[in-house]
């Protein structure tokens, strides 16, 4: 009965066999009279198929692979954000330069070479920002004392750049707060001046430092050669202060300017003396030379002296 | 009643190539006469096919209907398709396409039967005798029956489409959209299942 081409390891039903004889037992039913009729009723109300989908559907390959797609983009959109906002550099993961990374895959020197002053370039910019100088254990080297010195003088010259820097900004804001305000502002002669007087007192003020600082720098040669072990008295010209003071000086820094006078009235007299005396102790330790007369007074206020950071 | 004694061709008459397309514009153009043309033609073939797979008449019945809506819903997809004239159009068989949609809504249905019936298909669901019964009293068509309604749902479609519709195995595996390597294994299970059915009840095949 069959007519249909072998299998593999079970030939075809043949006909005539026993299981032939039965299946060809299993008969069928017509389909009963009117059934067109039905099904044409039924077609005729039966609802209107569904608009094809907007999108074609496409296989599951392609919606892996888009995925995938859509995940790489969005982790590099992700790591090229963070390495632009510096938040690699945080962690304290390096991000090479394109240059780097095509001078890597190139082999070319070039990158090498143009790798150079960018690493250069940070080096400004990271002394623009003073570090704190941390001096572990004595130093009694005159090694020691030279790289001491080289980092101090290196943290010194960016606080330096910085208060210039502020000094600028409040003057210019100062004039565009005149500006805006309809009042008088100074003419470019008249800034010029202001300016110049300024800048002597700011370079009279370093050069009081500097005088300071080159004699405590003699006074620890001497005693490096001597072979003693030099102190952080020694090196930051102040004595340190007593726990007590340096507690109030911190808590009196913390605070807000408004606040900060506050404490300051609220201090009993003798507190206060006693405070205003150590401060002044503090920096006649530290400008033993007493300041020529200090020039006329400039309508941009000085740093606040809790707000600039120490000489060194 | 038809039976399988008789010849059982898959299409009424062998349509002349091209013929299809041309009845499938017609039906994209909601011509009834075409829709009532491909009931004469294919309706007892799948009709067969549905009532081997269910055992069950109005569920056979229900199924050559839907079929034969899904070619009414899918006329214009099928027309664009298959312009009159052009080689798809060659190629296009109506009648294949009704027997893959039938034997898969045949086997949609013994699913969904059994998942809510929680077991196996009542073999017997227009209240016909046991197999048990059925083999003591010695019916041959019922025993054909219980036999082919034993298998399990993709088998007993591999063994109604190759042995009873006498479809070659490539349009048989096309029908049901396996290849036709995976339809010669199916095939040969569904034979030894039968052989090793037929010899449990002492009648060697």
């Amino acid at each position: 009965m069959s007519v249909n081409e072998p299998d593999r390891g079970s030939g075809p039903i043949a006909p005539g066999s026993p299981l032939a004889r039965v299946l060809d037992g299993y008969g069928t039913p017509d389909l009963p009279a009117g059934f067109a009729d039905r099904v044409l009723a039924a077609a005729e109300t039966r609802a209107p198929p569904l608009p094809e989908l907007r999108r074609p559907a496409r296989s599951r390959r392609w919606r892996i692979g888009q995925r995938l797609a859509i995940g790489v983009a969005s982790f590099g959109a992700l790591a090229t954000a963070a390495a632009a906002t510096g938040v690699l550099e945080q962690l304290a993961i390096p991000v090479p330069s394109a240059k780097t990374v095509w001078a890597s895959l190139t082999g070319s020197g070039e990158a090498s070479a143009s790798a150079a002053p960018v690493v250069d370039a940070a080096v400004p910019a990271s002394a623009s920002t003073p570090a704190p100088i941390i001096i572990d254990g004595p130093i009694d080297t005159p090694e020691e004392l030279q790289e001491t010195l080289r980092r101090v003088d290196q943290v010194r010259a960016g606080r330096r750049e910085e208060r210039r820097a502020i000094i600028d900004q409040r003057i210019k804001s100062e004039i565009e707060r005149r500006r805006a305000a309809g009042l008088r502002v100074p003419t470019p002669e008249e800034e010029a001046r202001l300016r110049a007087r300024i800048e002597q007192a700011v370079t009279a003020r370093e050069q009081r430092a500097d005088a300071a600082a080159a004699a405590r720098r003699e006074a620890m040669q001497r005693k490096v050669e001597n072979g003693e072990a030099l102190t952080r008295e020694d090196v930051t010209g102040r004595k340190p202060a007593s726990p007590e003071a340096r507690e109030r000086f911190r808590g009196l820094r913390d605070l807000p300017p408004g606040e900060r006078a506050k404490a300051w009235r609220e201090m009993t007299p003798e507190e206060r003396r006693a405070l205003a005396e150590e401060l002044r102790a503090r920096r006649a330790a530290r400008l033993p030379q007493q300041p020529a007369p200090e020039p006329a007074p400039t309508p941009a206020p000085a740093p606040a002296p809790e707000a600039s950071p120490p000489a060194e | 009643m038809h039976t399988a004694t008789e010849p059982a061709p898959a299409v009424r008459s062998a349509p002349p190539p091209g013929d299809d397309a041309a009845w499938a514009a017609r039906l994209a153009a909601r011509d009834p006469a075409a829709l009532r043309e491909m009931i004469a033609r294919h309706g007892t073939a799948l009709h067969r096919v549905a009532y081997r797979m269910t055992g069950d008449a109005h569920e056979a019945e229900d199924i050559v209907q839907e079929a034969m809506l899904r070619l009414w819903d899918n006329a214009p997809a099928i027309a664009a398709k298959h312009p009159v004239g052009s080689q798809a159009a060659a190629r296009l068989r109506l009648g294949g396409w009704l027997q893959r949609v039938a034997t898969n809504l045949a086997i949609d249905r013994l699913r969904r039967a059994r998942r809510l019936s929680g077991g196996e298909v009542p073999e017997e669901e227009d209240g016909a005798p046991l197999a048990d019964e059925v083999i003591e009293a010695g019916e041959r068509d019922n025993l054909a029956r219980a036999l082919v309604l034993a298998l399990p749902e993709r088998q007993r479609a591999a063994i109604v489409l190759t042995y009873y519709e006498e479809l070659p195995n490539a349009e048989a595996a096309k029908a049901m959209d396996m290849n036709i390597k995976a339809f010669e294994s199916l095939l040969h299970r569904a034979r030894t299942a039968l052989r090793q059915a037929l010899t449990a009840q002492g009648d060697a095949p």
